[in-house]
């Protein structure tokens, strides 16, 4: 059994629940104490000690039964015990019509035999399941097993059968009742397949060592990253904003030590009959207002989530944002962080943004930001762009820039592109960049952290 | 109660928070007796109003302990949440004992012999008895069994996060003056948490985890027949299952078990006899604090009321038409 709890343990792990040694311990603890008998006691002594996240909570549940509940599928019916003789003799001589694979399905079919061990794993090494190790993979995996199977023929063919077995004169309601059994034997046959293929998914996740391929992803360009990369970096982003906040309240807390503010210190004393025991200093820093500005055009969208997560991350050292997303025009999104994480919202100004063939233009959206949300820019504010500067021969609309920029603390323009292409093609990156303070590449998650890290506490 | 009860069973929790009023379900009573074996705090997630805090004052009623709790805020800090040393009581006992302090350095030859006449006399003024004790060491020093609630910890800084984590791996408080303060008993830690922040993998590593979702129907009707027992059980019923629906909308901020009872007690003084548009409309406020959650609501029922000449059979209005 213990060996069981480690293994699933460890699929855990490769399926992105961070699990440390001492968890794992009070898993045992809790176990010993709880016993292994009744599986809802030990399903909550699992889950309490391992799972500490409710977004992993679905993962744990999936993962459970594949671990600790034996298969179960539907008892298959045998369907010659329930044939009369005769009927018997009518379903041999309609099968005779079928050829030889399919029918060897069906006779399993009308018999109810499950599967082996040994041609499930025949099956399963045909359509490489011994190399998958992600839980996704599942439904896929059973249809191609399915596939490998003939489900769909097999289908057709008890379809046909029915037909013939009515020519040759069964009674109808009888030929219904047969039909069901069979489908319901086909179902356990698909019931044990998804079983198997999740128990097979779970043994190779449990044996794959914890990844290290963190440190690559960082440095990969944004654009070429996959979907599933993608989901590893936005955990990653969590954990990184985590330690980000820890830096920069540190840093935030050390430039207080400023001069000695009389006044304070005289009000904070008073109840000990003025002798100053407790010194207050006047606190220079300001906390940064940002306003940022992001490009969720197709090429620029995984670079604006991934900063805009970070920075909504990270709101509590901030002391306000405002958030923009432009295509061909501009969206205020802020209101939409507080209610979602970022790639959800992002999905959703998506939708909101009317259908269309679009053109990024920022020009355009700076007007649109100049005539509705100019005030939002002070002289505490940092104004982030995050964007390409390619816009499609647009009007780059300089002199808007030229306005935000001015009122603005500092602009920040975080750009994908090495220098070399700024000026190429439809970019006008030349145009904004003498208006920048500074401007970042950030072509990797790391290069983004680095320039985070720079903006918040300079 | 002077002796503190502990529980032989996950069943006897549920029991034992049942005579509390507290609906537990089977998941909530296990992982409470698995804290209370394994001596670990215990960390409930979970939507605003769903009964978290309700839960620790209901062990603290079942094991007849003394309930502590430390509201959490932005800016909390050590001296707010541990301990503090009282200078004004210290200033005016040095004040007050002047003459005898004078006395002790009466005849000291020389500074050097006067300072460490007044050295010897220092335990006097950091002692316990100039520490005052805020919830945390409150609960670690009682002579008695406590429960230590620590509410809505997502509220509290990220640095003091990390200031929890001695006190609840160890149960120990260091003091610099005085030294490392040990627990008398192990207190049972109970903290809630909103998630309107991710908390540090450390302080998750320490405890175990509960997440309390919105309750079955089943579970609601039991918890609002029991709480109010003078709705007429029809009614309950129908209120029961419009709030569920509700819950089932796209809204700001759903309405919890909290907000359920309200409504529940409010029927009552206002003596409803059947839930209709008119209570509803002069009542929903108490459900809904989102004025566009109000309006959304509303409009759903308007909708439902259109058409009511016609057959609908919209599951989510079903509640409030008898």
């Amino acid at each position: 059994m213990e060996e069981r709890i480690i293994k699933f343990i460890a699929a855990l792990r490769t399926a992105g629940v961070r699990i440390s040694l001492a968890e794992s311990a009070d898993a045992f603890n809790a176990v010993d104490h709880l016993g292994i008998h009744d599986r809802e006691n030990f399903r909550i002594s699992l889950c309490s000690t391992l799972v500490k996240d409710s977004s992993h909570l679905p993962i744990f549940e999936e993962l459970f039964p594949l671990f600790f509940d034996f298969p179960q599928s539907m008892p298959q019916m045998d369907l010659s015990d329930e044939m009369s003789p005769e009927e018997a003799h009518m379903m041999a001589d309609a099968l005779h019509r079928f050829k030889e694979q399919l029918r060897e399905m069906l006779d399993r079919l009308i018999r109810g035999d499950p599967l082996s061990q040994e041609e499930l794993d025949r099956l399963g090494q045909l359509i490489g399941l011994t190399e998958v190790n992600d839980m996704r993979y599942r439904e896929w995996l059973v249809q191609r097993m399915e596939k490998a199977l003939r489900f769909r023929e097999v289908q057709q063919a008890v379809q046909e059968l029915m037909e013939l077995l009515a020519e040759m004169g069964m009674n109808q309601e009888r030929i219904e009742q047969l039909r069901k059994m069979l489908r319901n034997n086909q179902q356990a046959l698909a019931d044990q397949l998804r079983n198997y293929a999740g128990m097979r998914i779970a043994a190779n996740m449990s044996k794959t060592p914890p990844g290290n391929n963190l440190e690559y992803i960082f440095n990969r360009p944004l654009q070429t990253l996959s979907e599933n990369d993608l989901e590893m970096l936005r955990k990653e982003v969590r954990r990184l904003a985590a330690a980000l906040r820890t830096r920069i309240a540190l840093r935030q807390k050390r430039a207080k030590n400023g001069k000695l503010d009389a006044k304070a210190t005289i009000r904070a004393n008073i109840k000990h009959g003025s002798v100053p025991f407790d010194l207050k200093h006047k606190n220079n820093t300001l906390k940064p207002k940002i306003v940022v500005i992001c490009d969720v055009s197709t090429s620029m969208r995984p670079c604006s989530e991934l900063m805009l997560s970070l920075l909504y991350a990270i709101q509590d050292q901030i002391s306000r944002t405002f958030s923009f997303a432009f295509i061909d025009h501009l969206e205020y999104i802020s209101p939409d962080f507080h209610v979602k994480e970022a790639r959800d919202a992002v999905n959703y100004i998506l939708q909101k943004m009317p259908p269309g063939h679009y053109n990024t233009d920022l020009g355009t959206s700076l007007q649109n930001f100049t005539e509705n949300y100019l005030y939002t820019v002070d002289n505490r504010s940092t104004f982030i762009v995050v964007g390409d500067g390619r816009n499609n021969y647009n009007d780059p609309r300089r002199d808007l820039f030229f306005t935000i920029s001015r009122r603005a603390n500092r602009t920040i323009w975080l750009n994908p592109e090495p220098p070399s292409l700024w000026g190429t093609g439809d970019s006008d990156m030349l145009n904004y960049a003498g208006y920048c303070d500074s401007i970042f590449q950030v072509g990797t998650l790391a290069q983004l952290t680095a320039a985070v890290d720079v903006l918040l506490t300079s | 109660m002077n002796q503190s009860l502990l529980f032989n069973s996950p069943e006897e929790v549920k029991i034992g928070l049942g005579r509390q009023q507290y609906i537990a379900s089977d998941e909530i009573a296990t992982i409470i007796y698995l804290s209370q074996q394994l001596g670990k705090p215990l960390l409930t997630e979970g939507p605003a109003g769903v009964g978290k805090t309700e839960l620790a004052k209901a062990v603290a009623g079942a094991t007849g302990r003394e309930l502590i709790r430390l509201q959490c805020y932005e800016g909390l800090d050590e001296t707010k949440a541990l301990y503090e040393w009282e200078y004004a009581k210290q200033l005016l006992y040095t004040q007050l004992l002047r003459d005898k302090l004078q006395e002790t350095l009466n005849g000291s030859k020389n500074l050097a012999e006067a300072a460490d006449r007044l050295a010897a006399e220092e335990d006097v003024f950091f002692s316990m008895r100039f520490l005052l004790q805020r919830p945390l060491l409150k609960a670690i020093l009682n002579e008695l069994p406590t429960v230590l609630l620590i509410d809505e910890i997502d509220r509290a800084d990220a640095e003091f996060e990390a200031f929890l984590l001695e006190v609840l791996s160890d149960f120990q408080v260091s003091v610099p003056e005085l030294g490392t303060l040990m627990a008398i008993h192990r207190p049972l830690v109970v903290l809630t948490s909103n998630n309107t922040r991710e908390l540090s993998e450390a302080l998750k590593r320490r405890c175990l985890y509960l997440f309390i979702e919105y309750p079955s129907i089943e579970q609601e009707m039991a918890v609002v027949r029991l709480k109010v027992p003078e709705l007429a059980p029809k009614l309950a019923k129908q209120a029961v299952d419009m709030v569920q629906n509700l819950r089932k909308m796209d809204l700001r901020k759903s309405p919890s078990i909290s907000e359920t009872l309200d409504w529940a007690k409010a029927l009552v003084t206002l003596n409803v006899k059947q839930i209709d548009d008119t209570t509803l409309e002069t009542t929903l406020s108490i459900l809904l604090k989102h004025e566009s959650d109000l309006q959304k609501a509303k409009r759903s029922l308007m909708q439902s009321n259109r058409r009511q000449s016609g057959e609908i059979d919209d599951p989510r209005l079903r509640g409030w038409r008898n």
